[in-house]
């Protein structure tokens, strides 16, 4: 039977979701397997298992649960092992390493901040600026939209300005944000936002840290900023001795 | 238009947060040698979601249109570039955007996952990757 693992824990930790249902259908209940100071969240994997939407949620859903009480490890989703021998011997190896990022993310969480540009307020804030823009738009208007060349004209300029801002926003927002956080991870490249950070933030500093993006939607209304947390720390628990490379291949 | 403020988009809070913190359940995390992982193959469509601009001549035509109607919104006699009235709009756009966004950063998001999870109980057993296109189909049709 193949052992699916959520996250790697400490025995000290005060509630562990076990018996929580986890990933399939039906539900498979939440495993502890305990390793001198380390736990694991573990739990049977149907076979057939996919990256499902009800598994996702299931696998985020025991880690949010055990992520209230306590630090945990999140693994990325989908991680298998031969059987519970294999994972007790992982947490037997890596012993060490688990118990330092362990007691390094105590008492914190992950909030994953994306932010884009709200269409019409940035062509608002671009026309503001450019007093060229503006009266090249003013002429398209006054000419019943301008013709076919004139519209892509002004529209390569428009796109040009906008292009422009979206790297000095995606800054602005880090900038506004990192000093709220404990540290800061860039989020997965492609994902097609202007800025997609993850802070890691202090539970205890939580309420400064939506203050300050408060702030910076305040400051900056040409931004959509949404904000997702608290995570676990998906960001922040290293690779450790992976080579992400050599997983990203077995993963395709 | 196709840049829409994502908050906007319909759906329950649960799904929209899942896909928001998707990539990273998918790319972040630990990850052990010793131990395989569940192929996902078919899963990088829902990455898919393209935000920023890019230079193209649809581009050009479709900021040179959205200028072209926010002048008219703005009346005919008034300068769309001044000031006070960047600030009007600007804010009111801010204040409705602050309504949607502190929900969004004030509430746990693991309640809107425990709500999610719920309906996917309920006997959906669509992978992410339908729900996401129903998303998006909803969000084209709010902006037109």
């Amino acid at each position: 039977m193949t052992t699916y693992i959520y996250g790697i824990t400490h025995t000290g930790h005060p509630a562990l979701p076990e018996g929580m249902g986890g990933i399939g259908d039906p539900e498979r209940p939440v495993r502890v397997l305990r390793h001198g100071n380390l736990a694991a969240l573990v739990s049977d994997s149907p076979e057939d298992l996919r990256p499902k939407r009800r598994d996702l949620l299931a696998h985020q859903s025991v880690l949010d649960e055990a992520g209230a009480g306590g630090p945990v490890l999140p693994m990325r989703f989908g991680s298998l092992a031969q059987d519970d021998q294999a994972v007790l011997d992982v947490l037997d190896e890596l012993a060490d390493h688990y118990e330092e990022r362990l007691r390094a993310l105590e008492g914190k969480a992950e909030y994953n901040v994306k932010a884009a540009h709200d269409e019409q307020a940035v062509l608002h804030q671009v026309l503001a600026e450019n007093p060229e823009l503006r009266a090249m738009a003013e002429a398209n208007r006054a000419a019943g939209g301008g013709t076919y060349e004139q519209k892509l004209q002004l529209g390569e300029r428009l796109t040009n300005a906008v292009q422009a801002r979206e790297a000095g926003d995606g800054i602005e927002v880090r900038r506004a944000l990192e000093p709220c956080a404990e540290a800061v991870s860039e989020g997965p490249e492609g994902s097609g936002w202007l800025a997609n950070y993850s802070f890691l933030v202090r539970r205890d500093a939580a309420d400064g840290f939506v203050a300050a993006v408060e702030e910076l939607r305040k400051t900056q209304p040409h931004l959509d900023v949404r904000v997702n947390g608290p995570l676990p720390p998906y960001s922040f628990v290293d690779l450790g001795p992976a080579r992400p490379a050599a997983d990203a291949a077995q993963a395709r | 238009m196709t840049v829409v403020p994502a908050q906007q988009s319909g759906g329950s809070g649960g799904t929209s947060g899942l896909y928001d913190v998707i990539e990273l359940i998918l790319d972040r995390g630990l990850v052990i040698d010793a131990f395989v992982r569940v192929s996902l193959v078919g899963i990088e469509i829902l990455k898919v979601d393209v935000r920023v601009v890019i230079a193209s001549v649809d581009t050009y035509l479709r900021f040179a249109e959205a200028c072209n109607r926010l002048d008219l919104e703005s009346g005919p006699n008034k300068s769309p570039g001044l000031p006070e009235m960047v600030g009007e709009i600007t804010e009111s756009g801010a204040r409705g955007k602050s309504k949607g966004a502190l929900s969004g950063a004030a509430q746990t998001v693991s309640d809107a996952f425990k709500q999610a999870r719920e309906e996917s109980r309920s006997g959906d057993e669509e992978p992410a990757k339908r729900s996401r296109r129903t998303t998006s189909r909803a969000r084209k049709e709010e902006q037109e």
